[in-house]
């Protein structure tokens, strides 16, 4: 049984199979292991992916690009007007919904935007289908945090429209993680990590706290209005005044020339990530002229320094936002295919630098990757509950420490529940008490919730415990917090099988 | 470390959680969120994945330890009859039958295989028999049927252990509960449902015997008979042969299923007959309707008992106050009458004291003409005045002389005089009008208040055909139509028409005719006076017209007029003369003429229609 994970963006597709326990991402038919999401419409046929890019050129009207930023709203909505000012196919209002006026020659027609979605759905399907060798139709879809209930209808119509089934749509940033199998191996634990995703039109920061194998959201920002397509724009203007400079001819006017240049700039761009410098050629670019320009990485990092503050500046917000420190972060996860710009991955390591950066998946393969392994757990699963968008869980409100000493014998906490644990939760650790002592007392503390600061609830003393001349004593400390919140702590000596047992309610 | 305990201190929860379990919105992503919501579903209060890791290895190491049976008859198997051999015994899962795991069938095929492999008996010293006739054979056979679902399902289908048989009525008669619960639960194995409900026993409720009925009387069987097939498909050379094996199989399969249905509803018919719970559910019902019955009919009667009393008691009531009225009023009347006598004599009195006193001043007068005069007068001042008139009158000719008393009658009979003439020129007014309105009624006769003159009539008629039914507010069009083309003045309203045209509908044809023959009498009249005039007067074209109209248009001659009318729009020259040639039997001034009318005609209409309108508007 195979399943696919399917991550559809602003610019670009991507599909990841779930196959004999691993998930990874497969290549279209072009050999690429990203599909651009473009969709253009000729007189007899309908091209998806990098032919339809490329024929943007030329056929410009009839090329529909961006489609998930006005996929499932109304034609009012100002995202919608946006894309609409900057979109090259005309679009016009039909029952409130925005449609693209399609002109071929001799046809004209209205594509919805869900329409255009289905076509790129079944594309990937495609794709995931000659790799696999078989037909295949359960997916898991990520969509991105801020969508919306209506996005999420359209996007699910237009998957099942391609034939896909749905297990379930999941976010992008949590796709992410479970792409990396963060907190996975075991439910016990508490981190915190940093998503950035720097898409080709948006950039998104959220912060998730996995506590117990379950992924929680923190907080979360968007920013719409940068992304990959700002880099290639910048790029793209130093080219046009190189070639002013050069040749004395203003190019920016003309919309053709900028497009083809936009083209050269993307793929030097994407060169510049792995090697030092790029060449820019565009065969007669304008008025016949060709032109050939080569940009060093220092080149266009220096052009580019201002977007790199843009794209720095919320992660620092966001932290801010919900009162955290640069090392209360324990790892930070890369996504979106811009977030391979070395200058941008050493801007990120300076703001951590003591955090685990992870970005060993390319980062515009890690939500596909995500979105299949968690479509392996799904499938063959009986009975899903696929409204699971707004699932809400018991969690422990506050950590429950115990007071030890150290080797100077300072007092320290240790925590043995943290918060926001999911309730049912059971926690067992070995406590350790120096061997000449006869008696131990842990003293149980609570924190966080609505006290800040620790404070006492109840303690467990031990007894006539035998003296050691060397060693240590060990004490079995289970923890049990029912879903009512009801704590219940058993202490045992793992020598004498002394123990102690009591149940803290919470107050009323 | 931890730290140490002083002597004092001993085990104690001091306050409880500030604040312990919040509800914390998460992502539905990864195992351990599948795992959870699993353990949720399931509702285990404090369940813990290692406890359940537990259990599942417990249950894998008892997989391990299951007893297999060595078939003692296994050596002597014939392969060549491997559909009558009990494939489980082969295996040496007698005892498990169909309630074997695929892992156990696995593990028991593995253990055989490796016992009588004939590689390995070979290798014991054996004898094996060479080729397919070894009764190793009937091992793979057996390991085939049974490790594919469907060919094991059809294998427990027939399971030659299954106990068939059925339970007579009188069997369950004397010891119900013994003997149906094996059987039903024997056959419980075939249900498609699982959550098979128990027979129960005598203390089971009603809800559960019903469910139990319903559910085997629905009973949704997987048992099939594809293994009993008596021929093979596989065996075909041909398509027609495979198809007509396929035929004759599916022919026998649905017989077989036919008969255990039947048999399962039987056991369920039977069943059902013979339960006592069933019985004794039947007369509880009965007497629980019974006893319904009975307190609906209490009820009623109650009912109606209560609505008799009340019944009764308003009558009485009505009764009480129809008395206390009637004693009221004979009160009042008596009051009335005793107070009329009381006046009565008062009024005799005080007459009798003006005559007196008139006749003390001897009349006011000296000669006898004069006082006999007066005196009539003064009777007719006693018939006339009011018991306190009379009684000032009296008042002030006690007091006065006999000339200010005299001057006081004169004007009291004067005042009388004046209210008598008054009375009779009232009368007389009165009678005048009465006999003139009877005069207007004779003249209005049967048609209301407004007359209805010939022209009237006849306009009627006209605007009755003019705006025929359909028409929008006909009626009022009409009334409207007749108030402006009306001769009589008449304001008319559309209930007045209305009323009009249907008594003119009722009357018989005659008078309609009558009608008509007046009007055209009188349209004869009117109309001579001209052609008189016209005898001898220069023939002009004016006088054409009237004299054509004579001869009114038939439809056939209206449509062509119409027809030529669009046919020759106003701008073409000599269009008149076009149009008459079009309509045969027509001159030109005919046409026009014609046309004029029309025109007049719609103009009318529409100017009807649209005061109409307005009417409402203004109304609204």
């Amino acid at each position: 049984m195979a399943a696919i994970g399917v991550h559809l963006g602003c610019t670009c597709a991507c599909v990841a199979v779930y196959k004999d326990g691993r998930a990874d991402v497969v290549a279209n038919d072009a050999g690429d292991r990203v599909t651009p999401a473009v969709v253009g419409f000729l007189e007899k046929e309908t091209i998806v992916g990098l032919a339809a890019k490329q024929s943007r050129v030329r056929n410009a009207t009839n090329t529909i690009v961006k489609v998930k930023q006005i996929l499932g709203r109304s034609y009012g909505d100002p995202h919608t007007q946006k894309h609409i000012s900057e979109s090259k196919c005309i679009v016009v209002e039909k029952v409130g919904k925005p449609k693209y006026e399609i002109d071929t020659g001799e046809t004209q027609k209205f594509v919805s935007s869900e329409d255009v979605a289905k076509l790129i759905f079944s594309k990937m399907k495609e794709t995931a289908q000659s790799a696999l060798g078989s037909d295949v139709n359960d997916v898991v879809i990520t969509v991105p945090f801020d969508f919306g209930e209506s996005q999420k209808k359209a996007l699910g119509e237009a998957a099942t429209a391609a034939g896909f089934s749905i297990l379930r749509m999941i976010h992008e940033p949590s796709a992410a993680l479970l792409a990396y199998g963060i907190g996975q191996e075991s439910p016990t634990g508490k981190s915190n990590v940093l998503v950035y995703k720097l898409g080709g039109t948006s950039l998104s920061v959220t912060v998730i706290e996995v506590n117990s194998g379950i992924y929680r959201v923190l907080a979360t920002s968007t920013y719409d209005d940068i992304g990959g397509i700002c880099f290639t724009e910048a790029l793209a203007q130093h080219l046009a005044s190189e070639f002013q400079r050069t040749y004395k001819q203003d190019i920016r006017g003309n919309a053709r020339a900028m497009m083809k240049l936009m083209n050269s700039a993307d793929v030097a761009k994407h060169a510049l990530s792995t090697l030092g410098s790029s060449n820019c050629f565009v065969d007669s670019l304008y008025d016949g002229i060709d032109f050939d320009c080569n940009v060093s990485r220092a080149r266009f990092e220096l052009i580019c320094s201002s977007l790199f503050n843009q794209c720095i500046d919320p992660i620092k917000k966001l932290l801010e936002q919900i009162g955290f420190k640069a090392n209360d972060v324990n790892q930070v996860v890369l996504c979106g295919g811009s977030a391979r710009i070395p200058k941008l991955q050493q801007l990120i390591k300076d703001l951590f630098p003591e955090v685990e950066m992870l970005s060993s998946i390319p980062p515009d393969e890690v939500i596909p990757v995500g979105a299949a392994i968690q479509a392996g757990i799904l499938i063959g699963k009986e009975n899903l509950s696929t409204d699971l968008d707004t699932i809400t869980i018991e969690c422990s409100a506050s950590d429950i420490l115990v007071k030890e000493t150290d080797e100077s014998g300072d007092n320290k906490f240790t925590v043995l529940l943290p918060s926001g644990t999911p309730l049912p939760a059971r926690r067992q650790h070995v406590l350790q008490a120096p061997g000449h002592i006869s008696s131990v007392c842990l003293e149980l503390y609570e924190s966080g919730g609505k006290s800040p600061v620790e404070s006492k609830f109840a303690q467990i003393v031990l007894k006539d415990l035998q003296k050691k001349a060397s060693g240590v004593h060990d004490i079995l400390t289970v923890l049990t917090m029912k879903r009512d919140g009801s704590l219940h702590i058993t202490c045992t000596d793992k020598d004498s099988g002394k123990s102690e047992m009591i149940t803290v309610e919470e107050t009323p | 470390m931890l730290i140490e305990a002083q002597a004092e201190q001993c085990t104690f929860v001091t306050r409880g959680l500030c604040a312990a379990a919040v509800l914390c919105q998460v992502e539905p992503v990864g195992r351990w969120f599948e795992a959870f919501i699993k353990r949720r579903n399931r509702n285990v209060s404090a369940s813990f994945q290692e406890l359940e890791d537990e259990k599942e290895s417990s249950e894998e190491s008892e997989d391990e330890e299951f007893q297999l049976e060595e078939f003692p008859l296994l050596k002597t198997l014939d392969p060549k009859d491997w559909k009558n051999q009990d494939h489980y015994a082969v295996l040496g899962l007698k005892n498990l039958r169909y309630k074997a795991t695929q892992r156990q069938i696995k593990a028991a095929h593995k253990a055989m295989v490796l016992k009588h492999h004939p590689d390995k008996r070979k290798a014991a010293g054996e004898q094996i028999v060479e080729g397919d006739n070894d009764y190793f054979t009937c091992i793979t056979k057996a390991y085939e049927i049974l490790s594919d679902p469907i060919k094991r399902r059809a294998f427990n289908s027939i399971d030659p252990t299954f106990d068939n048989s059925i339970p007579s009525k009188s069997e369950g008669k004397d010891n119900f509960f013994d003997a149906f619960s094996p059987v039903f639960e024997r056959n419980s194995r075939w249900s498609n449902k699982k959550n098979i409900p128990k027979l129960g026993d005598m203390n089971s409720c009603i809800e559960e015997v019903d469910g139990f009925y319903s559910f085997w009387y629905n009973f949704d069987s997987w048992r099939e008979f594809s293994y009993l097939d008596e021929e093979e498909k596989e065996k075909a050379e041909c398509r027609d042969e495979r198809r007509w094996i396929e035929k004759q199989n599916r022919a026998a399969r649905a017989q077989r299923k036919k008969e255990e249905m039947i048999r399962i509803r039987t056991l369920v018919d039977n069943a059902y007959s013979s339960d006592p719970r069933i019985k004794k559910f039947k007369e509880e019902e009965k007497a629980r309707k019974e006893a319904e019955k009975k307190a609906k009919a209490d009820a009623r009667r109650k009912e109606q008992e209560e609505k008799e009393r009340q019944k009764q008691a308003e009558l009485e009531a009505v009764r009480l106050a129809k008395e206390k009225e009637e004693e009221e009023a004979r009160q009042q009347a008596l009051l009335i009458k005793k107070e009329k006598e009381i006046q009565k004599k008062a009024i005799k009195k005080e007459r009798q004291r003006l005559r007196t006193s008139c006749k003390n001043w001897n009349y006011f007068s000296d000669n006898e003409a004069e006082s006999v005069k007066m005196m009539e007068e003064i009777e007719k001042l006693c018939d006339r005045l009011e018991l306190a008139s009379l009684q000032s009158l009296n008042e002030s000719l006690a007091v006065s002389s006999k000339e200010e008393g005299k001057s006081a009658v004169e004007k009291q009979i004067a005042e009388v005089n004046a209210q008598l003439k008054r009375e009779k020129e009232q009368e007389e007014a009165r009678m005048k009008q009465s006999t003139k309105g009877a005069e207007n009624s004779a003249i209005g006769g049967g048609s209301g208040s407004k007359s209805w003159s010939e022209d009237d009539l006849q306009l009627l008629i006209k605007a009755v055909n003019l705006f025929p039914a359909g028409t929008n507010a006909r009626w009022e069009v009409i009334a409207n139509y007749m108030n402006l083309h009306s001769i009589s003045g008449i304001k008319r309203t559309s209930k007045d028409v209305i009323n009009k045209a249907k008594s003119l509908q009722k009357l018989d044809p005659q008078q309609k005719d009558d009608i008509n023959k007046k009007a055209f009498d009188k349209f004869k009249k009117e109309h001579r006076v001209v052609p008189q005039s016209v005898d001898n007067a220069v023939p002009s074209e004016r006088f054409e017209g009237p004299a054509a109209d004579m001869s009114p248009w038939t439809t056939e001659e209206q449509k062509l007029l119409e027809q030529a009318l669009k046919t020759y729009p106003v701008n073409t020259p000599e269009r008149w003369e076009k149009i008459a040639e079009a309509v045969p039997g027509r001159s030109k001034k005919d046409c026009m003429k014609r046309y004029k009318e029309l025109v007049e005609m719609v103009k009318a209409k529409k100017a009807a229609q649209e005061q109409v309108l307005n009417a409402t508007k203004i109304k609204k």
